[in-house]
């Protein structure tokens, strides 16, 4: 940035410098967030290391018992691994087709109406907090399979693939619909032209023209799946086992995620135990690295695709190529099925498959709308039947619970009876602090990258961190705010580590947000700024942020609901389960809604009234947060128009 | 113009985009096996009212279209009509070559596959004769599997009309088919559009009142929504009816 200056006038000379500054503070602040993945890796590699002096890394990985606090302690992660990718497999043939056909729907047959009530309350959907999806799945869901299959318990694989398959929904949705929205409308036009009817547009050339977005959404909703885990402990019963036989769908079973927010708050620290649960974490956290950069790679892919028909020539292959890679794929899914499935399922699969095929020739294009069309509707309708079946179940028996006492008065009797104030007021505690630590340097990281960057190694460093940091399980940071704040900055299990915890988990999110509300202030605007002779920095100042400030506070209300709605960080950095004062000081632990409604939930047996109490609270909290920043965003869209 | 014969015939045609009454009283009939132009200043209605010719302009939200088009006596907007069967025999190409993101091939075969038609014989032979009457086919019979994109935008333009024939259509409207493209790739639509006519009826929409007058048999102008004149292309260059229309081929408004 070549700058004329007068040497020898002190008033230009100070500006530059002045100016110089402030490039530094904001390079500063989009620096942290690299440094901060960087410290994770350090943190949690020193931790796990130790570990493969006792157990090699081979045992470890492939080793098929768990079980370290044995007379004979062994510390095999497969199971934990099949555990993990079972779950999300299921989870994914749930949400793949739901999550897909609801996005069709909304992004073609959904009318304005329709669409202006469901994409908010998909949004909701991805609102609720893990810990009261868990709650639900413990509560109703598992009650429902056990019943419904006739076992001893409902706790299982399939309880977590629903749960996780229904958490993974919003993300597949919106980004999916997003990249069907993108199609250019010359392709629906020129289909329906030929005499083609809007299924066979639909089926033959949008879903195509969208499929790397839709593989985008699909890899990122996996992502969450993996990397969730408080919902997880809740459902699926935690038993270290592999299923047998492995399609066995009701067997309990246990993921990476689960035993690190099983055992992390009873280890010993330093003990091998300690060490394999680190060492557990750097597995999670390689998988979900792996899975994110996939989705931002194949993202990246279309930004660069589809803008232009220019650009397009580029990013096509030859169809030859296509046809082959989609034979390959074929053939190895059915492997797959094969290879899972028992045989008379697989068989009853395939007949059912070719079943479809010829029903499909037999019928007339428009008998085949029809259907298309009932099935994509029907999906949209049981993701907003499930959204309201859960927030139904806890509103309604919620609302018993809701008392004077219940929301002023601190817990007795391990939370039976009393209230849940000092629960709330941790909550805002916890949520305040991290918000006054992470929006500074997520505004100031945003401003650099959107102002004064453009590319180069640094930046493309910056860029990276900030994305592996989004993708990082919440357990993680847990597990990072436990090893660094906790143990080696001695905070000890306070507020300020938790704060800071879950400062660093929204980091991401803010500057996300900020920067894409930066992006939308036109490049003419700054040019006529700076054209007036104004400094890069008085531009942003006062030309680039102020209409930026409804996107930037979108953003922050978004983190807000989020940071209030998440256990697995606070769970070994600020939380305790009871207390009767607030916290004095930021040394003190704290409690929080979501650590209360998991333990009521989980080990207080006769607190029926109030696990659902405070799940509505919490509930009503979160949502109240996430349908302002919805409803905030709307109206900013609205309003400006450039 | 309705004593000849008419394959289309559009009668008290009124459409309104909302408040906005975009085409008033429209009557007018496209003689079969002829090219017919309709010109007049942007915003005259002339796109729309060929968007109403294959009931395009259903895609529109808030549009309310009264009054009949008959396509072979049948009246298109009738409610038991197929919306999807009318647009087959009443094909458009459109301002902006649109392919699909496909290859060549798939591009032209994409018409007659979602048709039914599956025998890979038939569709080779298909996007063949397609392309030979696109005038395409040389450029491009080496690597029909090489994607539509990586085709000039004349070619795009031109496998847009093949795509369109693959169809077998009885009409092709245009919606503006050359404003995209340099003067050679127009010369060689033009030159298309005088083939295309001795089996297709062609209703086309321009700006270019040169090309109606070179490319057409009969033109129409359109202003603020009303067809203002319509008669033989000659008639209508040389010796205007309406005061308006002279002015306008005149270069006097516009």
């Amino acid at each position: 940035m070549p700058e004329i200056t007068h040497p020898g006038t002190g008033s230009t000379r100070l500006r530059a410098l002045k100016e110089q500054g402030v490039r530094s503070v904001w390079f500063l602040a989009a620096s942290f967030a690299t440094l901060t993945v960087f410290f994770i890796l350090l943190f949690l590699l020193q931790d796990a290391l130790p570990l493969f002096a006792t157990v090699s890394p081979l045992e470890f990985l492939t080793g098929d018992t768990w079980n370290p606090t044995g007379a004979v302690p062994s510390y095999g992660i497969w199971p934990l691994i099949v555990g993990t990718l079972l779950v999300t497999l299921g989870a994914m043939v749930i949400a793949v087709p739901l999550g897909i056909g609801s996005a069709v729907c909304l992004a073609e047959l959904a009318p304005p109406r329709v669409k202006a009530v469901a994409k908010p309350a998909i949004e909701l959907l991805a609102g609720i907090p893990s810990v009261v999806y868990g709650f639900f799945g413990l509560i109703i869901l598992t009650d429902w399979l056990r019943v419904a299959f006739d076992v001893p318990s409902g706790e299982s694989w399939l309880a977590g693939s629903i749960l996780l398959g229904v958490m993974a929904l919003p993300t597949i949705i919106s980004v999916s619909e997003d990249a069907l929205n993108s199609v250019p409308a010359s392709y629906r036009e020129g289909s329906l032209a030929l005499g083609a009817t809007r299924w066979q547009t639909i089926s033959r050339v949008l879903v195509p023209s969208a499929l790397s977005g839709i593989t985008a959404a699909v890899i990122l909703g996996m992502g969450r799946a993996i990397g969730e885990t408080m919902a997880v402990i809740m459902v699926t019963g935690n038993a270290a086992i592999i299923p047998d036989p492995i399609t066995n769908l009701l067997s309990p079973i246990r993921t990476l995620t689960g035993t690190l927010g099983i055992e992390m708050g009873e280890v010993a620290v330093g003990s091998t135990h300690y060490h394999a649960l680190f060492g557990v974490a750097v597995v999670l956290l390689l998988i979900t690295l792996t899975v994110n950069l996939a989705a931002l790679w194949i993202m990246k892919r279309i930004r660069a695709g589809y803008g232009t028909e220019e650009q397009g020539r580029h990013r096509l292959r030859v169809p030859g190529l296509q046809r082959k890679a989609r034979l390959i794929v074929g053939i190895v899914l059915a492997l797959l099925v094969l290879l899972i499935l028992p045989l008379p399922a697989a068989a009853a699969l395939l007949v059912l498959g070719a079943g479809a095929v010829l029903v499909h020739r037999r019928l007339s294009r428009a008998n085949v709308q029809h259907l298309a069309f009932a099935l994509l509707w029907a999906s949209l309708g049981v993701v907003l039947a499930v959204l309201a079946v859960i927030l139904g179940y806890i509103v309604v028996n919620g609302l018993p619970a809701i008392t004077w006492e219940f929301l002023t008065q601190p817990p007795r009797d391990l939370g039976r009876a009393g209230g849940i104030f000092p629960a709330i007021v941790g909550t805002l505690y916890l949520v305040g602090g991290a918000i006054l630590f992470a929006l500074p340097i997520g505004i100031g990281a945003a401003v650099y990258l959107s102002e004064y960057t453009r590319g180069g190694r640094v930046t493309t460093a910056i860029r990276a961190g900030i994305d592996l940091l989004n993708g990082t399980p919440s357990i993680v940071f847990g597990l990072f705010g436990f090893t660094f704040l906790v143990i080696f900055l001695n905070f000890g299990v306070s507020l300020i580590a938790g704060m800071i915890t879950l400062g660093l988990m929204i980091l991401p999110t803010i500057i996300r947000t900020t920067e894409e509300a930066l992006k939308s202030v036109p490049a003419s605007v700054r040019e006529g700024s700076l054209a007036l002779g104004a400094t890069r920095w008085q531009t942003i100042r006062r030309v680039v942020l102020p209409p930026a400030v409804p996107g930037i506070l979108t953003g922050t209300i978004l983190s807000i609901g989020r940071a209030a709605g998440e256990t697995a960080p606070i769970l070994f950095t600020a939380a305790v389960f009871s207390t009767r004062f607030l916290p004095n000081s930021l040394d003190d632990p704290v409690m929080a809604l979501p650590y209360h409604l998991f333990i009521l939930a989980t080990t207080v047996p006769g607190a029926e009234t109030q696990q659902y109490g405070t799940a509505l609270v919490l509930l009503v909290l979160v949502v109240g947060i996430y349908a302002v920043a919805i409803a905030l965003r709307h109206h900013s869209q609205k309003k400006i128009h450039w | 113009m309705k004593e000849h014969d008419a394959i289309i015939t559009v009668n008290h045609l009124n459409l309104h985009y909302g408040e906005h009454h975009a085409l008033k009283e429209i009557e007018v009939g496209f003689a079969r096996h002829k090219v017919t132009a309709l010109i007049g200043p942007s915003g005259c209605g002339k796109s729309t009212l060929l968007r109403c010719l294959n009931r395009m302009n259903d895609l529109v939200e808030n549009v309310r279209i009264e009054g009949e088009v008959r396509f072979e006596g049948t009246d298109i907007y009738a409610p038991e009509v197929d919306v999807v069967e009318i647009r087959k025999q009443i094909g458009m190409v459109f301002q902006r070559p649109n392919p699909f993101p496909k290859s060549i091939y798939e591009n032209v075969a994409y018409g007659p596959r979602v048709h039914g038609v599956r025998d890979r014989s038939t569709l080779d032979a298909v996007v063949e004769k397609s392309l030979r009457d696109a005038a395409l086919w040389d450029e491009v019979k080496d690597r029909l599997d090489a994607p539509a994109f990586s085709l000039s935008g004349g070619q795009q333009q031109r496998l847009c009309i093949a795509r369109t024939l693959a169809v077998e259509p009885e009409v092709v409207l245009m919606d503006e088919p050359c404003s995209a493209l340099d003067p050679i790739a127009t010369a060689k639509i033009e030159a298309l559009i005088e083939e295309l006519k001795t089996r297709y009826t062609v209703i086309i929409v321009t700006h270019n009142m040169q090309q109606a007058a070179r490319a057409s048999d009969y033109t129409g102008f359109m202003y603020l929504g009303e067809l203002v004149e319509f008669g033989d292309t000659p008639q209508v260059f040389e010796a205007p009816r309406e005061e308006l229309t002279e002015r306008y081929i005149t270069g006097r408004f516009g």
